[in-house]
């Protein structure tokens, strides 16, 4: 040992460091192969691809024409039950606008604003509510304490490329509100199709 | 006139910290190499790394850990791997500080899935009594 040159401290932790994380990234250069949601896609998992594998919730079609009785009471009962339903799926679904716009009006759902509270003041789906992805997640005693009063969530966010409404949605996943649609279309299809719109700080 | 500093720089007494502190990171390492998505989830859990860098957290920090633990225990530039585990420890340290000054309650995944101990003052003298043990490997030569 004493033969050897002694080395610079600072090579040494560099070169050691190097090894590391050559070696890291070597092993996991096919990615972090599933079951994680965190982070960037870094050669991992694309959380939209999961997502688009996952079930879609549309509408469901009113029995109703179909549905003959002279019973008056009857069809309440059958429109109470004619709701999409959001499976504890145990990751995020899809859903649609058809189907959301059918939670909405029965007010069968907790719809969530994953954007930016300034995006949400400007404009958002009526009674939904603002908890903006890059707060909500410094934050999980705020996703642990929304309370659903026993209503499945449907997180949306600014539509096309957005992702922050899946992000969050499967952050709900974790902070232990098992029912979570994610609605892709997001708020401007939402405004395409002439639905109703609510603006300011209301939360 | 022996300081106690110089009675731990003693070369047997850095020798054993290094091999005991090599033997734990390359026990941590190993423990978090197979499950890069469960340790994903846990650095997540600390809250303390920005989110697009976990997934690069969880995939390199296990392996820096094995490759220094490893170079603790062989002796081979064991100077430079005791100052990377001191800092690493250091770095563990601060993180569970935080989480626990938070109330945040979580596993700690400091040995992956093996080690269910959630983070607390327990955990957090633990990794100060280990810290001191990195630092004394530290003053050896090489």
């Amino acid at each position: 040992m004493t033969t050897t040159k002694p080395t610079s401290l600072t090579t040494d932790i560099a070169l050691l460091l190097s090894i590391g994380v050559v070696l890291g990234l070597a092993y996991n250069a096919l990615g972090l192969r599933e079951g994680n949601g965190w982070g960037i896609a870094w050669k991992g998992v694309d959380r939209v691809e999961e997502l688009k594998k996952a079930p879609m919730i549309g509408a469901v079609q009113s029995s109703a024409s179909t549905f003959v009785s002279d019973d008056p009471l009857a069809v309440p009962a059958m429109a109470e039950t004619a709701l999409p339903e959001i499976p504890d799926y145990g990751r995020p679904v899809q859903i649609n606008i058809e189907a959301v716009k059918q939670l909405y009006d029965a007010s069968a759902v907790v719809l969530v604003d994953a954007r930016e509270a300034w995006e949400y003041d400007e404009g958002h789906i009526p009674g939904s509510i603002s908890l903006p992805y890059e707060e909500a997640i410094t934050d999980p005693v705020r996703l642990e304490a929304l309370d659903t009063g026993g209503r499945p969530i449907v997180t949306y966010c600014g539509g096309g490329s957005c992702e922050v409404s899946l992000s969050l949605a499967q952050e709900l996943i974790y902070a232990g509100h098992p029912r979570i649609a994610v609605y892709m279309g997001g708020f401007p299809e939402w405004i395409t199709a002439g639905y109703p719109v609510e603006a300011g700080e209301k939360r | 006139m022996k300081t106690l500093l110089d009675k731990l720089a003693h070369p047997n007494v850095v020798r054993i910290a290094g091999i005991a502190i090599g033997a734990v990171f390359v026990i941590a390492g190993l423990a978090k190499i197979g499950n890069p998505e469960v340790f994903a989830t846990q650095v997540h859990n600390f809250r303390l790394t920005p989110i697009v860098l976990e997934n690069l957290v969880a995939m390199i920090l296990p392996w820096v850990e094995l490759v220094a633990g490893t170079a603790l225990i062989l002796g081979a530039r064991s100077r430079a791997a005791a100052w990377i585990c001191a800092a690493l420890m250091i770095v563990f340290t601060i993180g569970i500080g935080q989480a626990a000054a938070r109330g945040l309650d979580f596993e700690c995944g400091c040995f992956g899935k093996a080690d269910s101990s959630t983070v607390g003052i327990r955990k957090l003298l633990e990794n100060t009594g280990l810290t001191i043990v990195a630092l004394v490997a530290t003053l050896g030569r090489r």
